[in-house]
């Protein structure tokens, strides 16, 4: 099945089997690896894509369900005028990257985050990313980081 | 390999369910995906109902609050008129994670029909009706009518769930819903219980519905405890009485997750937060 | 790019941090290649059986499928193993675990694959299995091995136990059981590989264990050790669990049939935990001693070890946890027995912690009892008995390195969460019990006795004029290259725009051990500054050519460049880099760690892997809340005081910290291997539970900085310790809390609840 959308911005088109899952399409047919796979069943969020700029589970969808859509991949984040995204930077400074696999997929539920809620809390930020499992951190300095990308993006908007 | 189609309406939809009578049926993806990309599952084809904006509004009629059976879990936790469902409210913000309530859908949790899904209890306590929709017409169920068993409905060939409608609680001024899970994210439910309370002066309790998820093959109601409240102030010796009924009645299974004693000592415990939550709502 | 500060001690972000963000950081699991087959293993899926026949025609005959393997296609001794080489790359007769395999498919796609591991018929006679490991070494137990089902038994003697004890005035007895921890690393177990022309292997794996999965590989297949090169790309996690062959052998047999076509072989989730090592279960029984004012005088043990089918390092990790059997504390007089035994359950072997984290909650349970008998304080009892530099251990070894265990409690005796536990535990809401718990651990670094740590590092400079270093030991995540870049700026004066790194290909680097046991960063950290001040020196006398100075006095490096002050003249690196001759651009040195020199009379039994003589320490506290409804507990705060020696960089610490103790709480509160028969019930993650960031609570880490003289800038490992406190500490805090020690983990919700409807509360 062909099946057209938008990728981190372009224009794609794929021919691939209307089943497949859309992790695999990312990273086997458009060789997208930044999007992880980490349990196939939608419990550990490391295939998180923006779909219409909301964070879902790209393991969970069939690639027919992206024909027309807008999706953002890890990869295409950081291409929106150049630069990275907050959210990516306030991980690196904060160190809130280890074995980096979760990161991905931390990094987009985070921008979907506070794209819906701009001053949250640490409570409010440890629920918005509670489906993006990390095994290596505590999660203690992702939270950090998605609190201080919150500020960034607060003073650039102020600005 | 087998087709997805995404009818962008349900005249398309209803020509689909007649050319293709073994197609699945899916919104969200949360459940059967997971099932069929597993393995256990080999559907001909999918029908996606996604791409049907006809099924995800949320409107008012006749003291009922709508809900399309396609709105996702994360698009009712927004939308104001759920706020009048308090306890349904709770519920759905607690289900699986924000990335699965970004993509499931209510009517998926209804019709997946799982003694574990975590709308059920709310929705069987505010005696909710499904509205089933087909090329033929509409008609409308009480939702304990609709659900036979773990996972099964009365769901017809070529009918789909196009809504459920809630009468707004407002006969009620406590509304309760409380879901044990082994964590507190990305849980299955353990035990779940939603809990509605007309309180009159003096605590005494006017009415009341209660029901109950994960401990029996389909969602629990236990009038016998109802009615041991009615009548009664609110006390932690009659919510112990309630208790103690819960646990005689129910009959949970054991499973990976908790066993049947525990499901049950829990099931009666979930009552006696009521106290709590009642003197916290008089402030 | 902003150039970054990296001096010791500051908190640097990660190097990788930028490419893992963006996702450019490649991953095993991430590398493909033009043509790549598929492999995939069909598994036993019963625990103990004979094989009867592998009928692999229909499979074999399905489009698609370039080969089906069986026993009988594996060159070589088709054992492989770190250590006891027991476990078969494929079964050929019998099946001793539900994971075993038992073919290999070789196809041009997952979905032929999956197909053609479902058209084998695998006839098997069904054998009684033994899944108690305590039943397995009756006598008349089914035998996992014809050698017998105990694979190990050992014992560490100190003074006179049995005497002692008539000598002291209190003395508790309990038995405690801890259940298997699934390591859970996100990326599961995987690789790629491919025959190069000339017959060599080339294999690009998640890995902890570079350099010895070739020994592993060449063992199993009869290759030769040198035809095997294994890359080793950032890890999506490891702890433990990639050390030691998963994939390799068996994608090693498959680039052999291959024909130079590559292989891939990626296990998914469920099989990860069927085919993948766990954490040890382990049954304890305890007895400690002491004399009325607190002071321990006799500990003995005898602590079951559960290793499944297979040994993988299972005696290893019965080593170095019998060591710790008696704490972080002074004991003269300790009886450690341990048991090793095989079972048909999953298999057991190394996880972060190895061993330790076990007998960490029977040791700290006793503690916790003996104070609550003699009226002490938590804290005063172990403030009382904690090793001091000087002292000698429970398995008698002099400790002559950094001992910080005091110092931690001392910490956490002066901190606010310490000082305010009455106040908030006197806040709990309706229906809540709070409680607060302490525990104090330690953790040995490296191998011990008789396989020597040792890492040999390579530094070059390149034609571009960058400090290269060739990193000898894999990043699991745990930030270890972080760490080299950081101790060659330091030792360079370069800031990281000057210096890159290679993760391990055991072509371009040197053999320098697995990324495990705390030894990472400061063996081959060792090993870096001397290759750095090596290249230093070349790097200063080949400028002072240049600059045709009579002596190289008064040369400076800077960031990319070489400096003679007097003169202010400059050499960049990418002249030097140009000049220097292709020998001479390398610099290369190695380091061993020391091991203890005392000689324990005793656990003679252990050929390797024991005593040690380097520790970290921690201490821990936590605080609680358990809900009496439903018996849950809510771990509302926490704070972790670890003696790492000095450290390298402040952020990696934390870092290492918090997430020791997310696995240290996922352990204590939730984590099960469930397994019925030998076979897993709850292989993924929906019903195997880890922690989400609703479940951990914001970490206090405090770093109680000794100098580890030995330590590259006198660091000392933290990987590990961290992990073994949260348990116990848990524990202590949930009997703080409802009056009732559990002495099973993981302390589950339905656990507490029995607890509480024993005492009679609700029910």
């Amino acid at each position: 099945m062909k099946i057209s959308f938008t990728l981190n911005g372009k224009q794609t088109g794929v021919d691939v089997s209307a089943d497949r899952k859309v992790v695999e399409v990312l990273r086997e047919e458009l060789m997208l690896t930044g999007t992880k796979e980490g349990c196939g069943a939608g419990e550990c969020g490391a295939c998180t894509i923006l779909v219409d700029g909301r964070a879902r589970l790209s393991c969970l969808m069939t690639a027919a369900q992206i024909e027309g859509r807008s999706i953002t991949t890890i990869e295409g984040l950081s291409q929106n005028g150049g630069g990275m995204h907050p959210v990516q930077e306030a991980f690196i400074e904060n160190g809130a990257v280890q074995c980096g696999f979760c990161t991905p997929g931390m990094v987009l539920s985070a921008v979907d985050l506070l794209d819906k809620n701009s001053d949250p809390t640490r409570e409010q930020i440890r629920e918005g990313l509670s489906g993006n499992l990390c095994r290596c951190s505590g999660y203690v300095k992702i939270v950090d980081a998605v609190e201080a990308a919150a500020l960034q993006i607060r003073r650039e908007k102020a600005r | 390999m087998r087709e997805v189609i995404l009818p962008g309406s349900l005249e398309e939809l209803w020509r689909l369910l007649s050319d293709r009578p073994q197609a699945r049926v899916y919104a969200g993806g949360t459940d059967l995906l997971v099932r069929m990309y597993k393995g256990l599952l080999d559907p001909e084809a999918l029908i996606c109902l996604d791409r049907i904006e006809e099924l995800k509004g949320v409107g008012e009629q006749d003291g009922c609050v709508r809900i399309g059976s396609c709105a996702t879990y994360g698009r009712l936790v927004e939308e104001p008129l759920v706020r009048c469902l308090p306890a349904l409210r709770k519920a759905i913000g607690q289900i699986g994670s924000p990335l699965v309530r970004n993509m499931g859908t209510i009517g998926g949790n209804i019709c997946t029909a799982s003694p574990a899904g975590d709308t059920l209890p709310p929705l069987y306590a505010m005696e909710a009706e499904v509205e089933l929709l087909s090329r033929e017409g509409s008609r409308r169920a009480p939702i304990r009518e609709f659900i036979t068993g773990p996972g099964a409905t009365c769901l017809k060939r070529a009918e789909i769930l196009s809504a459920v409608w809630v009468k707004k609680p407002q006969e009620y001024n406590v509304h309760h819903f409380e879901k044990v899970g082994l964590r507190n994210a990305l849980a299955c439910s353990v035990v779940t219980m939603a809990a509605l309370l007309r309180l009159g002066p003096g605590g005494m309790v006017e009415k009341a519905a209660f029901a109950w998820g994960s401990v029996a093959p389909t969602v629990f109601s236990c009038p016998e405890a109802q009615e041991a409240l009615s009548g009664k102030p609110l006390s932690a010796a009659s919510l112990s009485r309630a208790a103690d009924l819960v646990r005689n009645v129910v009959r949970p299974i054991s499973d990976v997750r908790a066993d049947a004693d525990y499901r049950r000592a829990v099931a009666g415990n979930l009552l006696l937060r009521l106290l709590d939550v009642a003197y916290e709502r008089k402030g | 790019m902003i150039k970054r500060m990296i001096e010791v001690g500051y908190p640097a972000p990660r190097f990788d941090a930028k490419a893992k963000v963006t996702g450019e950081e490649k991953f095993a699991i991430d590398y493909s290649r033009e043509g790549m087959l598929w492999a995939g293993a069909r598994r036993a899926g019963v625990a103990h059986a004979i094989i009867r026949k592998i009928d692999i025609s229909k499979a074999a005959a399905l489009p698609g499928v370039y080969a089906v393997l069986t026993r009988k296609d594996v060159p070589g001794t088709n054992r492989q193993g770190i250590v006891h080489k027991d476990q078969p790359v494929l079964a050929g007769s019998r099946v001793r675990h539900c994971g075993d395999a038992v073919a290999l498919v070789l196809a041009e796609d997952r979905d032929v694959l999956e197909k053609a591991l479902g058209l084998i018929a695998v006839e098997l006679e069904p054998l009684a299995g033994v899944f108690d490991p305590e039943e397995a070494m009756r006598s008349e137990a089914p035998l996992v091995h014809e050698s017998g089902n105990l694979l190990h038994k050992a014992v560490i003697r100190v003074g006179d136990a049995r005497g002692a004890f008539e000598e002291c005035d209190v003395v508790v007895e309990d038995s405690l059981e801890v259940s298997a921890q699934e390591p859970a690393f996100l990326e599961t177990q995987n690789g790629l590989a491919w025959q190069e022309p000339d017959g060599r292997i080339t294999m690009i794996v998640s890995t902890q264990a570079p350099f010895r999965d070739r020994f592993e590989i060449a063992h199993a297949l009869g290759l030769d050790v040198e035809a095997i090169r294994i890359v080793s790309p950032c890890l999506g996690g490891g702890f433990g669990g990639k050390d030691g062959a998963t994939v390799q052998c068996l994608l090693a047999l498959a680039a052999l049939r291959a024909r130079g076509r590559p292989v891939k072989m990626r296990w998914g989730r469920e099989e990860s935990f069927t085919a993948g090592y766990k954490r040890h279960p382990v049954r304890m029984r305890y007895r400690v001693g002491a004399m009325r004012d607190g002071t321990l005088h006799a500990v003995s043990c005898r602590l079951i070890y559960d290793t499944g089918p297979y040994a993988h390092l299972g005696v290893e990790v019965m080593a170095l946890g019998m060591e710790h059997a008696c704490g972080p504390y002074r004991v003269p007089n300790t009886l450690v027995e341990g048991w090793c035994v095989y079972t048909n359950n999953p298999i057991s072997g190394a996880m972060r912690g190895f061993g330790v984290c076990q007998a960490s909650f029977g040791i700290e349970t006793m503690m916790d009892q003996l104070a609550s008998k003699l009226g002490l304080s938590p804290l005063d009892i172990r403030l009382k008995n904690g090793l001091r530099r000087g002292d000698t251990n429970g398995a008698g070894v002099t400790l002559v390195h950094s001992t910080g265990i005091v110092a931690c409690l001392e910490g956490l005796g002066v901190h606010r969460l310490w000082k305010d536990r009455a106040k908030w535990k006197s806040e709990a809401g309706p229906q809540k019990k709070r409680g607060v718990g302490i525990a104090a651990v330690s953790n040995a670094m490296g191998y011990g006795r008789g396989l020597p740590d040792s890492a040999i590092a390579r530094v070059e400079l390149t034609k571009e004029g960058k400090i290269r270093i060739y990193s000898g030991v894999p990043d699991m995540g745990q930030g270890n290259s972080s760490g080299f870049i950081q101790i060659a700026g330091q030792t360079l004066g370069q800031d990281d725009s000057h210096l890159e790194i290679i993760q391990p290909d055991t072509d371009l680097a040197h053999p320098s051990g697995s990324s495990s046991a705390g030894r990472t960063t400061y063996t081959y950290g060792n090993a870096l500054i001397p290759a750095c001040e090596d290249m230093k020196e070349k790097l200063l006398h080949r400028a002072s050519l240049l600059l045709m100075l009579d002596q190289p006095c008064g040369l400076v490096l800077l960031p990319g460049k070489v400096k003679h002050l007097p003169s202010g003249r400059e050499v960049p690196f990418e002249l030097l880099g140009r000049m220097f001759s292709q020998t001479d651009r390398i610099a290369v040195k190695h380091f061993v760690m020391p091991v203890a020199q005392d000689n324990p009379d005793s656990a003679k039994e252990f050929r390797l892997g024991f005593p040690h003589v380097l520790f970290s320490y921690a201490a821990h506290l936590v605080y609680v809340e358990v809900d009496e409804l439903t018996g849950k507990i809510d771990v509302k705060d926490y704070l972790a005081l670890t003696d790492g020696g000095r450290v390298i960089n402040p952020a990696c610490f934390d870092q290492q910290v918090h997430g020791a103790v997310a696995q240290g709480l996922g352990y204590g509160l939730m984590e099960k291997v469930l397994t019925e028969r030998g076979k897993i019930l709850n292989p993924n993650f929906t019903n195997y539970i880890i922690p989400t960031s609703m479940d951990v609570p914001d970490i206090t880490s405090v770093c109680v900085e000794t100098v580890e003289s030995t330590g590259p800038f006198g660091m000392k490992g933290i990987g590990e310790v961290g992990t073994n406190a949260p348990l116990p500490a848990v524990a202590a805090a949930v009997e703080d809390a409802i009056g009732r020690r559990l002495r099973r983990s993981p302390l589950t919700a339905a656990s507490v609840l029995g607890a509480l409807s024993g005492r009679g509360a609700a029910r």
